[in-house]
């Protein structure tokens, strides 16, 4: 893609001071969009796929690692795989609906058939038509299944890789994920309760940085300081792992916060006492069912961000499509053995986030509005500094330091 | 779920049922010879007739896996190939062999030689 001439003389290093300045090229270059995709999602990582739940043996659900799409399949075994959704022939896309049960995978475009573990069974007139045409007698079928992805689970939680060098899936999340993601996926079996899916318009990081921006939560998103679900005097951990890669925020849920109202928060502009909610089961209506007081989220890079809000258990996932786009797939999930009331709960619950949600809805938003800015100026550098320059932990929500622990990370792997 | 068979509109033959045996011309003799497949059709099943040696063998002629005339595909040791993707079913039985897109069997069908003409009766699944 050419290149503005403004853009090509900007220099393509980053800025001096560190991890405290974010040259903003970095959120529409091309050549860097393809060496994201070749470094991360195509290279040393594992790419959340999906959930066992939704997919029973005889079935598949479509995904993507980085913009390929990709089929998770459960044969009748119950064994997992994960391949290309791209035809071995000519590269058509085998498979358009998003879930079902099959058989087989045969290719809308010359019915190439394969088996749901990827393998090639058959393809029209192999041996040609009246004795004319067909393949080569050397063809080997067994040659052209589908390009198959190495499969890992933990819990219900399922992930692929092309990589044949990255850690084994329990040392590249590491301990603290594990924990985290162990409490919402390995104790109990899943239930799907739903999706919703949006396309925003932005370079995929400006999202993922969101999500590690405990800052801006209670400034844009009025709802969480409204109705007392986060307060900017509570406690929260905003905690890097994994060298930058990964990270996790935690806030203990406070009922008490509701009812009072601190000099800290009434600071925020946003927190209106004319305002009601008439159905307050959204937040009211909790039933702590991990024992512990917790809600919180976790970004395991390069594809995801974990979260749970009272009830509520949500799995973002980051779909690239593009330097400035990306889609946004919301999994619902709960456990086979929630009783009526929690069904109900996790149901209403989902309000919070999702492309409407009470406190969701402004991200894709803003995002959106700030793609064609950045792009702009990609000359210009963003201000990374609240709570110091540092990239270790810290127990304030009045902190960037997730930002600095990732970019600190995602320039080492570049080579920034 | 309607199968392939009767989508193609081919009456699907009963399964195991009991009724009379109604013996129909389908071929004259002469025209199954070895190494090649005789398309033909009983009361509206497509079936297809084979030969080895003195012996004649009828069995159902559409895939299971995906609509499609066997006897169109390849023949070889005692198997027809389906020429879409590669089911192969033996010609005396119309067993599948297992491992391939198809997984059912076809029908197989009596056979009796009266007069320099072939007759099947109902059609079985093996």
């Amino acid at each position: 893609m050419p290149q503005s001439k403004q853009d090509k003389n900007i220099e393509r290093s980053w800025p001096k001071e560190g991890v405290i300045r974010v040259p903003a090229w970095i959120y529409s270059d091309p050549d860097i969009y393809a060496r994201e995709l070749e470094t991360f999602h195509y290279g040393d990582t594992w790419n959340y796929v999906g959930l066992d739940c939704e997919i029973e043996p005889g079935g598949y659900k479509r995904s993507w690692v980085g913009e390929r799409p990709v089929l998770v399949t459960r044969t009748e075994d119950g064994e997992i795989h994960v391949m290309e959704n791209r035809c071995a022939h000519r590269g058509a896309m085998l498979c358009w609906k998003n879930s079902g049960k099959a058989k087989d995978i045969t290719c809308p475009y010359h019915h190439w058939a394969y088996n749901l573990g990827g393998d090639l069974m058959g393809l029209p007139f192999l041996r040609g038509a009246g004795g004319k045409g067909g393949m080569p007698r050397d063809f080997d079928k067994s040659k052209h299944g589908l390009t198959k992805l190495r499969v890992a689970r933990r819990g219900g939680s399922i992930w692929a890789t092309y990589s044949d060098d990255v850690p084994p899936l329990d040392d590249y999340l590491g301990p603290e994920i594990l924990e985290r993601l162990d409490r919402l996926v390995s104790r109990r079996p899943l239930r799907l309760v739903g999706y919703s899916r949006q396309i925003v318009d932005s370079n995929w990081k400006l999202y993922w940085e969101n999500s590690r921006d405990p800052y801006h939560a209670t400034l844009m998103h009025p709802f969480l300081s409204t109705f007392g679900i986060l307060r900017t005097d509570g406690d929260y951990d905003s905690v890097p792992l994994q060298e930058g890669r990964h990270e996790y925020t935690f806030s203990r849920y406070n009922p008490e916060l509701r009812n009072s109202t601190s000099e800290a928060s009434r600071q925020i502009k946003s927190i209106r006492s004319d305002l009601e909610m008439r159905d307050k089961e959204v937040v009211n209506s909790v039933v702590d069912e991990f024992q512990d007081g917790m809600m919180g989220a976790f970004q395991v890079f390069p594809t995801i961000l974990v979260q749970q809000y009272f009830n509520c258990l949500v799995i973002r996932h980051i779909i690239l499509k593009g330097p400035g786009k990306h889609e946004l797939t919301w999994t619902y999930f709960g456990y086979a053995d929630d009783d009526e009331q929690v069904r109900e709960l996790r149901l209403k619950q989902s309000n919070l986030v999702g492309p409407a949600g009470f406190v969701s809805l402004e991200d894709s938003e803003m995002l959106a509005l700030m793609q064609p800015v950045v792009e702009s100026r990609p000359d210009a550098e963003q201000v990374i500094e609240m709570g110091g320059h540092g990239t270790e932990a810290q127990s304030t929500m009045m902190t960037e330091n997730l930002i600095r622990a990732f970019y600190d990370f995602y320039r080492r792997e570049m080579g920034l | 779920m309607i199968s392939t068979a009767a989508r193609w509109g081919f009456n699907v033959p009963p399964m195991g049922s009991a009724e009379m045996n109604e013996w129909v011309r389908v071929a004259s003799v002469d025209e199954v010879v070895e190494g090649e497949a005789f398309a033909s059709e009983r009361k509206g099943e497509a079936i297809a007739l084979y030969r080895e040696g003195d012996d004649i063998y009828a069995i159902g002629d559409v895939c299971p896996h995906e609509t499609v005339r066997l006897s169109e595909g390849w023949l070889e040791n005692g198997l027809i190939e389906c020429p879409l993707h590669q089911s192969c079913f033996e010609i005396r039985t119309g067993k599948v062999i297992e491992g391939g897109a198809a997984y059912e069997d076809v029908a197989c069908y009596e056979v009796k030689v009266e007069g320099g003409s072939v007759y099947v009766g109902e059609g079985r699944r093996p």
